[in-house]
């Protein structure tokens, strides 16, 4: 009887390993398939309520962890807000400059404002995955609201990803730390162009990849979204979107690796509301 | 555990409010930059209730619901948390387990084994960017919410799972009698 019952077990064991992995052969790369669409369309609503119902307990629990980081956070704010201020002067002035030459030019769109022919849809994070290894949220906006695959996904400091998939009621979004993440990025005002990458287990550092070796980035200044188009193809993003500004920059990381640190503008741990660039024309 | 249609409606609502649970709310907040994973948790505290077939049953369950909502290739998470599902369940029938610390320890062991076991999988379907070294932080980290999390977790599964319970009926000691005049 004893010996049955653990020959069953055993037999159930195997076939739940074996099922493992033919649906990780199955799947893997695949993308969406129709049963994670059913399921992800009846629980999305469930999710919506129960986010929306947790969301007092989230940001007591928030309200202790940025208590303890606000020490440090201080001081190099206020070092932040000094060079803010003198670049927001010098800011100033580049502005009034542009505005006389586009008016010299008859520009009355310029490439950072190709944005705005996309149409904006508002959405709220409802979903995280639980594991460092996967870096993604699901969002309770879908392909009912216009939202599509690629689609990019901004907060309001900058660029945190795309859509990776799409339900009627809801989306994944492949956030900017996400392993399979790569975004073509330069580096403003050099002009040195790139490729934004995660480092996996650290939301608050970027790799900006495959830098021209021969023009030097320097820490402070600005990445954003490249937005190339060239032979029909074209990036998934438009140009000018902020991703984050350099952090270190050193000449043997440039020169020997080509790479580049930089912190992301948008804090991609803790987002609650995005929102879905749709439409418009990419890169 | 005595196992009826009913209880496994019941193991069912469990592992459906965990998952909800953790990704509308575990997920989503950090303490020291970690967000805590209650998952492995719950996988290990249906195990110790239920034995090693229930415990695989409902990991291999509550990984195939968690990657059908995060729209993840499928098999992952089954397959990890399968495996904690079913070591706990073995340590619960080949071992007495007596102590309040028990189920909060093997919560956290096995969490622990969960993510190396989780980040081991992921390694060799392919990572396309460096692994920061803050993972371990991220791993320990995780282990020792589990600790803190597995006991109130294993109390409320268990009051929840009571009626499919088999427990010995407490030896109740009877009152010394009492000597008149004494």
């Amino acid at each position: 009887m004893y010996r049955k019952q653990v020959r069953r077990r055993r037999a159930v064991l195997a076939l739940l390993i074996v099922g493992s992995f033919v649906l990780l052969t199955i799947t893997y790369g695949q993308g969406s398939n129709g049963l994670q669409r059913g399921v992800s369309t009846i629980f999305s609503p469930l999710q919506g309520v129960a986010d929306r119902a947790l969301k007092p307990a989230r940001d007591l629990v928030d309200w202790f962890d940025k208590t303890f980081d606000a020490r440090g956070e201080n001081s190099r704010l206020k070092s932040e807000l000094a060079k803010s201020r003198e670049q927001a002067v010098a800011g100033q002035e580049a502005m009034q400059e542009n505005a006389e030459l586009r008016k010299l030019v008859a520009l009355d769109r310029g490439p950072v404002l190709a944005a705005s022919a996309y149409e904006p849809v508002a959405g709220r994070v409802i979903a995280r995955s639980p594991t460092e290894w996967r870096s993604n949220v699901t969002i309770d906006v879908g392909s009912g609201d216009g939202v599509h695959v690629d689609d990019p996904v901004i907060s309001g400091n900058g660029l945190v990803g795309r859509i990776a998939a799409v339900e009627p009621g809801s989306s994944q979004v492949m956030l900017l730390t996400d392993h399979e993440s790569a975004v073509a990025a330069k580096v403003v005002p050099a002009g040195v162009q790139g490729v934004i990458k995660p480092e996996v287990g650290n939301p608050e550092r970027l790799i900006l990849d495959f830098i021209d070796s021969t023009k030097l980035v320097h820490g402070g200044q600005t990445v954003v979204t490249s937005g190339w188009r060239a032979q029909g193809l074209a990036s998934l993003f438009p140009p000018g979107l902020p991703l984050g500004e350099v952090t270190k920059a050193s000449i043997v990381d440039q020169e020997a690796k080509e790479q580049a640190d930089v912190r992301p503008f948008a804090d991609i741990s803790n987002l609650d509301l995005v929102q879905v660039l749709t439409g418009g024309s990419r890169g | 555990m005595i196992l009826t249609p009913k209880i496994v409606a019941r193991i069912a609502l469990v592992g459906l409010l965990g998952v909800l649970l953790q990704l509308s709310f575990f997920s989503q907040v950090e303490l020291f930059h970690v967000s805590p994973d209650i998952l492995p948790a719950l996988v290990v505290c249906l195990a110790l209730l239920g034995g090693s077939l229930t415990g695989a049953v409902a990991g291999f369950s509550i990984g195939f619901f968690v990657d059908c909502l995060l729209v993840e290739a499928l098999g992952v998470s089954s397959l990890v948390l399968l495996g904690i599902g079913y070591l706990a369940g073995l340590y619960r029938e080949r071992f007495e387990f007596r102590g309040s610390l028990v189920p909060a320890l093997l919560c956290m062991g096995l969490t622990l084994v969960a993510e190396l076991g989780f980040g081991a999988i992921q390694l060799l379907l392919g990572i396309d960017a460096p692994v920061s070294v803050l993972i371990v932080r991220d791993i320990l980290l995780k282990s020792v919410y589990a600790f803190f999390l597995g006991w109130p977790i294993y109390l409320l599964v268990r009051r929840s799972l009571r009626p499919a319970l088999v427990e010995e009926p407490k030896v109740q000691r009877r009152r010394q009698p009492k000597v008149l005049g004494v």
